[in-house]
């Protein structure tokens, strides 16, 4: 989706902005109520667990205290918007709320505090109690880097930071610079007791690393760490980091080393016995995994002690060939590159995995402005000579064995994602990855059952026919026994029209009719 | 109403809520200013009332347009000599509160709420007219007394001399006296213009000097504007509500003179307040029923269509009401049944009179038809699930009932349709920790049901009852739909 979350920030503040007033009691000359008094929505969001959202949140200023201090309001809702807490307490007048969680008896709401430099986690029970507050310092160090890391995109409705890992309390992952390294470190909050501890990385080759939060079991987190070692001036290596919550150690870490292959993980499901599931393209070991081109996909099948049981390679070349038009390097006929976006493990256990394609086109007008430039006795111009164009989606499907059995592409309308020249100069991974934070992609989120069983993955689209011509929202749904399609066309009687991620299954439609000043909400399920 | 309301602050303070106002709200009118008759007005629940057969499969009565538009025009008319009456003091604070009334009452006609049935409204005008003839004193005040095809056990004085009576409270009565109680309720409101007293004096409040000063303090204020203005508004509500309290209890009162100058039993007014008092209660085991209605050998009921999400965020969370000091109760509009009842039961004395005067048959086959024509307003004013509630209740109470059946399938394939075009959200309401917990476990039901379950179960639920209602062309017509329906999914 191209829809930012700030987007529908901006957009309840100023349509609540003006709906009060109507929505006022006595609207006249004199003072009324709501011309005295006037409540600001600060922030909202979503509140997740295990992936999915089960509520929302929103943070007003309700009041002024004195010249440091606001009052704030924090509504809760619930999956299906009934308000069900309203908070309040006093704090910082600069104070934000980043991020929150839910993990079953709890919810946590990850505050920064600018006054402080402080990020404080504050724990409350469902009758809006404070449990906990844990505060830690952040630098401006860190803090730009963090603000680095908020425009980055993620599939919509997600959380960056902050995740529940099950009844015992949440984690948060945090970039973290200090000078020209880069880290990370995982802060650990209890929620059942009062319990913080952070775990830093400390080997020298994460110096350099960046992490990214893959998903828990019921005593692991598993992140994906891409790490280099700038004093060696070796590559970037991908590595798969299993930190044991109960034990407050590093579990394991893969990255191939002694393996016959590279890997760079895509994605990793826990599974039901207990084992993680590992998919990852993976390189010879004499190949650049930022530059060269993947043989194919590996599915490892994990301990929780890092012990790898098994490994299935599907190689672009010869089993997934066999499903899609692909050549040596990876690339489908007309689809183009793959980036993963999802793996879904039915109760079945098959996997389906769910792609979008990019490929790099010729861009006319950049081939024409550039020579242009250059008979003019000019170099090159910033328009790229060659442009990254999206493509379609693509559903693969493999056994309980791990190897592909079946392969779809879903045809959307090919849209230009980069026409700089950016896009001549860089490697098909960096330019995925670029994508990726650009939001360019057209995947927008997987919802559905807990299990899997029911599942619908949602992408936007454009669609120019003689019946419509404008925006479309896509839905490739899975019963538990075949695929169907869904599509909800933008435009309509609404001034705007947006979907939005919601609880399993669901989305939520807003619409917002100009006119009336109205701002509309509501649940859908995706069919 | 059951909604606890600061008038202000509940709107200042509140989210972006869910478009669907739940039903518990949208009868909620603003300022405090309801003359409805209800004790708090919940849900539609399944109340006792006596089983009485059909005489032949229902149809809907088809609405008299043409009448609904001609007294339109004529309280249209009534309401715009009202607004030339207003003081001229404040005069745009009145004039906006009137306008958002007057756009309730024009919504009751192009929503099509009010029952235009000839012989419903003539039996009504004669129970009226029982009253008005035996009370010369309320002869020259114009007003009307309508059905309103609302499931809500309710009745209300609506503004510009309208009176509605909600059919899902005329069916919930036992007799003719306790519906001519609740007539003279709404008369006595309207006669004392309780709704305009109420809007004179908010108006009047809100503009003095003291609180204007107050505001304007308010306003200046650098720090704590929120708290002062809460305090303000708390007082401002109190006083509102104790108000109302005190109107509800003079209607009562009032009512009981009224109907001691009929035929009518006195006792009437006070069973009325009793049934009222218990409206709410029901023992309907809606998750059992579900699951021996819609279970077939072709599509077995599954377990995981009444899964719901516990805890604070599902839908079914037991929030906590804090009850500070009173606070809740200091902000009701109505006065308890029990507190209503114990006032007047002086006034009723032992019970002479007659429990029908008009026509007990009339009553009975009137009773009979409000029944069905909540289910049928319900759907067609895109209640779906409000219907479709109404529909089981009927059909445990009823399994032989063509129209219960029929009306089950027929919601089944409205949310069918709406689900697919994506307009499944504004037909049907969603667990919420404000419904009953009956009426949630249906809600979650509803809720959990994917396209390919709508389609199946409603087609397998009406193939079984064929033998019976194939010679009922409405339910034809629903199983030819869920045919069609199943057919598009297989």
């Amino acid at each position: 989706m191209t829809i930012s979350k700030q987007f529908i920030r901006w957009t309840l503040m100023a349509v609540l902005g003006l709906s009060w007033p109507a929505a006022g009691l006595l609207a006249q000359s004199k003072l009324s109520i709501d011309k005295v008094y006037s409540a600001y929505l600060r922030n909202s969001g979503t509140i997740m667990a295990k992936g999915q959202i089960k509520g929302y949140f929103f943070l007003y200023m309700s009041d002024k205290i004195d010249r440091h201090t606001n009052e704030y309001t924090l509504q809760i809702l619930d999956e299906n918007l009934n308000k069900v807490q309203s908070i309040k307490f006093e704090d910082s007048k600069k104070l934000s709320l980043l991020e929150s969680a839910y993990n079953g008896n709890s919810i946590s709401f990850l505050f920064k505090n600018e006054d402080n430099k402080t990020l404080d986690m504050k724990i409350y029970d469902f009758d809006g109690k404070l449990k906990y507050t844990y505060s830690r310092e952040f630098d401006r160090k860190t803090d730009e880097l963090m603000k680095q890391y908020a425009t980055l995109h993620t599939d919509e409705g997600m959380n960056k930071n902050v995740f529940d890992i099950g009844d015992e309390g949440y984690v948060s992952v945090l970039p973290m610079r200090d000078g020209k390294q880069r880290t990370y470190e995982v802060d650990y909050y209890g929620s059942d007791s009062k319990k913080q501890w952070t775990y830093v990385p400390n080997d020298d080759a994460e110096k350099y690393a960046m992490a990214e939060y893959l998903g828990c079991t019921d005593s692991l987190i598993v992140l994906e760490v891409l790490k280099k070692n700038k004093t060696l001036g070796t590559d970037f290596s991908s590595h798969l980091v299993g930190i044991n919550f109960i034990t407050k150690k590093k579990q394991f870490e893969i990255d191939g080393s002694n393996d016959q292959y590279n890997i760079v993980p895509s994605g990793v499901v826990s599974m039901d016995s207990g084992k993680l599931m590992l998919m990852a393209s993976y390189y010879d070991k004499n190949q650049n995994i930022v530059k060269d081109f993947s043989r194919g996909l590996a599915i490892y099948e994990i301990t929780t002690s890092g012990k790898v049981l098994t490994k299935t390679y599907n190689t672009w070349a010869g089993d997934i060939a066999r499903y899609l038009p692909t050549n040596s390097k990876g690339k489908i006929d007309d689809v183009g590159y793959l980036y993963i976006h999802k793996l879904i493990q039915t109760p079945d256990k098959r996997l389906f995995v769910v792609g979008e394609g990019y490929k790099r086109q010729a861009n006319a007008a950049g081939i024409a402005v550039n020579t242009l430039s250059i008979l003019a006795g000019g170099g090159t111009t910033s328009m790229g000579n060659t442009k990254i164009v999206i493509t379609d989606l693509v559903m693969m499907e493999f056994n309980s064995k791990y190897k592909v059995t079946n392969a779809t592409i879903y045809d959307k309308t090919k849209n230009t994602a980069i026409a700089s020249n950016i896009s001549d100069y860089n490697s098909q991974h960096l330019l995925a990855e670029l994508l990726k934070a650009m939001g360019a992609f057209d995947y927008a989120f997987t919802t559905g059952e807990s299990d899997n069983s029911n599942f619908a993955v949602c992408y936007s689209d454009w669609e120019r026919s003689a019946e419509y011509h404008g925006q479309t929202f896509n839905a490739i749904r899975f019963n538990g026994k075949k695929f169907t399609t869904d599509k909800i066309e933008l435009k309509s009687k609404a001034s705007m029209m947006h979907v939005f991620p919601a609880k399993g299954g669901s989305i939520m439609i807003m619409e917002y009719f100009r006119k009336d000043k109205r701002l509309d909400f509501r649940l859908e399920k995706l069919g | 109403m059951a909604v606890l309301q600061i008038p202000g602050l509940s709107i200042i303070l509140q989210p972006i809520m869910r478009s669907n106002i739940p039903a518990y709200l949208r009868h909620t009118f603003v300022v405090a200013v309801i003359c409805c008759f209800s004790c708090p007005p919940t849900h539609a629940q399944e109340k006792g009332t006596a089983a009485h057969a059909q005489e032949k499969d229902f149809t809907p009565a088809a609405e008299n347009t043409n009448l609904l538009t001609s007294l339109l025009d004529q309280y249209q008319q009534r309401y715009k000599d009202h607004l030339t009456q207003l003081p001229s003091t404040n005069r745009k604070d009145y004039e906006q509160i009137y306008n958002e009334r007057w756009a309730d009452i024009k919504q009751k006609f192009d929503k099509k709420e009010i029952y235009t049935a000839a012989d419903a409204q003539e039996y009504l005008d004669k129970l009226v007219s029982i009253i008005v003839k035996a009370n010369p004193e309320i002869q020259h005040y114009p007003f009307q007394c309508y059905f309103s095809r609302s499931y809500i056990p309710n009745a209300a004085y609506i503004g510009e001399g309208i009176i509605l009576f909600d059919m899902g409270l005329f069916y919930r009565l036992t007799d003719e006296s306790q519906a001519v109680f609740v007539i003279c309720h709404e008369i006595s409101h309207y006669f004392l213009h309780h709704q305009e007293n109420a809007i004179e004096k908010y108006v009047k409040t809100i503009n003095s000097p003291e609180v204007q000063a107050q505001l304007r303090k308010i306003k200046g204020a650098e720090y704590h504007q929120r708290e002062q203005l809460q305090n303000l508004v708390k007082g401002l509500a109190f006083d509102s509500r104790r108000h109302s309290r005190d109107h509800e209890s003079q209607a009562d009162s009032m009512a009981v003179e009224l109907m001691r100058h009929t035929a009518f039993a006195l006792t009437g007014a006070t069973s009325t307040l009793a049934m009222l008092d218990t409206v709410d209660k029901d023992d309907f085991d809606v998750e059992g029923y579900l699951q021996r209605a819609f279970n077939s050998s072709d599509y077995p009921f599954r377990k995981k269509w009444l899964a719901r999400e516990e805890g604070l965020l599902g839908g079914h969370a037991h929030l906590r009401r804090d009850n500070q000091d009173g606070l809740a109760d200091s902000l009701k509009t109505h006065p308890d049944c029990l507190i209503r009842i114990k006032l007047i039961t002086p006034m009723v004395g032992g019970g002479a009179g007659r429990a029908f005067v008009v026509d007990s048959v009339k009553f009975r086959q009137l009773q009979e038809r409000c029944r069905y024509e909540v289910i049928e307003y319900a759907y067609v004013a895109d209640g779906y699930t409000q219907s479709f509630w109404l529909a089981l209740e009927l059909m445990k109470e009823r399994p032989a009932d063509a129209y219960a059946v029929t009306q089950a399938g027929r919601v089944l394939n409205g949310l069918y349709k709406a689900q697919k075009g994506h307009t499944l959200g504004k037909v049907v309401e969603l667990p919420s920790p404000d419904y009953p917990e009956n009426y949630n476990s249906m809600l979650q039901f509803v809720a959990d049901l994917h396209l390919e379950d709508i389609a199946s179960i409603s087609y397998y639920f009406l193939k079984a009852h064929i033998p019976e209602f194939s010679q009922y062309e409405l339910f034809r017509k629903v199983f030819e739909e869920s045919a069609k329906n199943k057919m598009e999914q297989d």
